[in-house]
């Protein structure tokens, strides 16, 4: 028997996906397929047959697996929610990184822990990769205004740029306010008083 | 204060769990409510199975089959509060209404009529060799496969061999009607009348033609919760049913609009919210029918958890998985529409017991104490 069990990730986000795809390419699970169908996905999930459904939380998708629980005219096979009874803190890991697994009957429970344990994994980085990335762009973008407002202060009051940048970490100090918000503040005030 | 998550999935019919947090229903009674979208039925299961949530909105059949353990792992639920009846309606595709109207001479006058004359375009259909008409309905334990299966049954079709039901989350609804994906679906508002002004198809039937008060939305704990914090339940009940009153009242329906019209719960524009809320809806491109309990969200008979109820739902789900009945799961089922915590919680001491707790306007009478009886009138 091959442990090439096959599986497929329905997911919107396709960065996402291409990260957990890697990462169970990595750990040797080669079959994998994605679909970002928000049609009929039961008709393309019939026709592809996976063994294994990983699906993220944000799909109303969600809804229409729970059908195939059921003996239906639809489906070939049963599938059943992949809970693992004796392991209720990974459910819990699982619905907080935002996954949920649907697996054939008749699939090992080892098999299948593997490859939804590596998901949730993959989960959770590609949450901490888009964090760093909205961190960044902020970073970008703050220190964009602050450039602005700094010139804005030098024109107006002759100053240097060390003294500018001084005076403006000085007011956010004694605000208490972000720098960045004091900068957006001049670069607000001055268009207004062009 | 008291911190406490409820979930809920932006619908018309969270109001009540909305209003309780926005009019301060809920802070009066001492609790901050968080309350966190979902996109899907079974998210809501499984976050409050896995205690994320403390109680959640929920789809009345989904807390008695989750109880159960039908469809999924068995986890006791409790039921302490009805948020809503009716609030659904039947959409057709236009090409399969006009089938209708073809056959009948005129635009269908009432359920009856419109499900004898589907019963015909189907028949038809099969003798040509055509494919089944599919409905789309939210979810397979909702009064939505429910009502659509009883109106089929005026017309003499068997849920079961004349038609196909799938699942289809409602944003993706009309989409599913326009590619033709399902000719017809139950579903609530604001989706039916999308489908109506995209000119995709037309309301058929209210929900409210079928039954005049079969439980569709309830609110849902864990049962260890239920046991183990009663004050705060308790808490949240008085607040629900301050929020009710305040739902129900038509002077209210304006401000109601524009509160569940925000971003953060359904997103959608206030006109559409109000039109549900009075009750008239365009159907057609021509027609507008209206109807006072379009959706209804106050009253013993609809908030307090009447186990008569618990016991429909659950003759219903079997009937539908054409499974034979069995008196231990109905005892169960009735267990979990808890009228002790709403009792308690409001000091409710003579209910208004209404002696007929689903109202179904056709079809067989219900009587829950010979579930029986009732499934098979119905299956007849």
């Amino acid at each position: 028997m091959t442990d090439q069990a096959s599986i497929l990730i329905i997911d919107e986000n396709r960065a996402r996906a291409a990260i957990i795809q890697e990462g169970l390419r990595e750990a040797g699970h080669l079959n994998v397929r994605w679909l970002n169908e928000t049609g009929n996905l039961l008709r393309r999930i019939v026709e592809i047959d996976p063994e294994v459904i990983i699906i993220d939380l944000e799909s109303p998708n969600r809804d229409v697996l729970e059908q195939m629980f059921q003996v239906s005219r639809l489906v070939k096979r049963p599938v059943a929610m992949f809970v693992d009874q004796s392991d209720s803190e990974a459910m819990h890991d699982a619905m907080v990184a935002g996954v949920s697994a649907y697996v054939v009957d008749g699939l090992r429970k080892e098999r299948v822990k593997h490859i939804f344990d590596m998901c949730i994994l993959r989960f959770n980085v590609f949450s901490r990769l888009q964090e760093e990335l909205h961190e960044a762009k902020t970073a970008l973008a703050d220190r964009k205004v602050i450039e602005r407002a700094k010139g804005i202060l030098m024109a107006a009051k002759s100053l240097s740029e060390q003294e500018a940048y001084v005076l403006m970490r000085k007011t956010a100090m004694d605000q208490k306010r972000r720098l960045a918000e004091i900068a957006q503040a001049i670069v607000t005030a001055e268009g207004m008083l062009k | 204060m008291k911190n406490i998550r409820v979930g809920f999935i932006p619908l018309i019919d969270a109001a009540i769990p909305i209003a309780a947090r926005e009019c301060g229903f809920a802070e009066r009674e001492g609790l901050d409510v968080a309350l966190v979208k979902e996109t899907s039925w079974a998210n809501i299961r499984d976050k409050l199975v896995h205690d994320l949530f403390d109680a959640s909105h929920m789809l009345a059949p989904l807390a008695v089959a989750t109880s159960l353990g039908i469809g999924n792992a068995k986890v006791p639920l409790a039921v302490p509060f009805g948020l809503n009846a009716n609030g659904n309606c039947i959409t057709l595709a236009s090409g399969l209404y006009r089938a209708l109207e073809e056959v009948l001479g005129h635009r269908p006058e009432n359920p009856r009529q419109s499900a004898q004359a589907l019963k015909r375009v189907i028949d038809k259909r099969k003798a040509a060799g055509g494919q089944p008409v599919t409905f789309g309905i939210v979810f397979p334990f909702s009064v939505h496969a429910i009502i659509v299966r009883h109106w089929l049954r005026l017309g003499g079709i068997d849920p079961h061999n004349d038609v196909l039901f799938q699942v289809v989350p409602p944003p993706f609804m009309v989409a599913s009607l326009a590619e033709g994906v399902i000719e017809g679906c139950c579903v609530g508002e604001p989706w039916n009348s999308r489908a109506v002004e995209s000119g995709v198809g037309s309301i058929a039937v209210f929900g409210a033609e079928i039954s005049r008060s079969a439980p569709d939305k309830v609110l849902a704990l864990r049962d260890e919760i239920a046991a183990k914090d009663p004050d705060t339940i308790h808490r949240l009940l008085r607040s629900y049913k301050s929020a009710a009153r305040w739902c129900q009242e038509r002077g209210n329906h304006g401000n109601l609009a524009h509160m569940l019209a925000q971003p953060q719960y359904l997103g959608v524009a206030p006109k559409t919210v109000l039109n549900a809320l009075s009750g008239t809806l365009a159907v057609n491109r021509t027609e507008t029918r209206a109807m006072d309990d379009f959706l209804v969200f106050e009253g013993d008979e609809i908030n307090r958890p009447d186990p008569r109820k618990a016991r429909w739902l659950y003759a219903e789900i079997a009937s539908g998985l054409r499974q034979p009945l069995d008196e231990a799961q109905a005892q169960a089922a009735s267990a979990v529409f808890r009228t002790d915590m709403f009792d308690a919680a409001t000091g409710n001491n003579a209910p208004h017991e209404a002696p007929d707790p689903i109202g179904l306007k056709f079809g067989p009478a219900f009587d829950a104490w010979d579930l029986p009886a009732y499934v098979s009138a119905l299956e007849r």
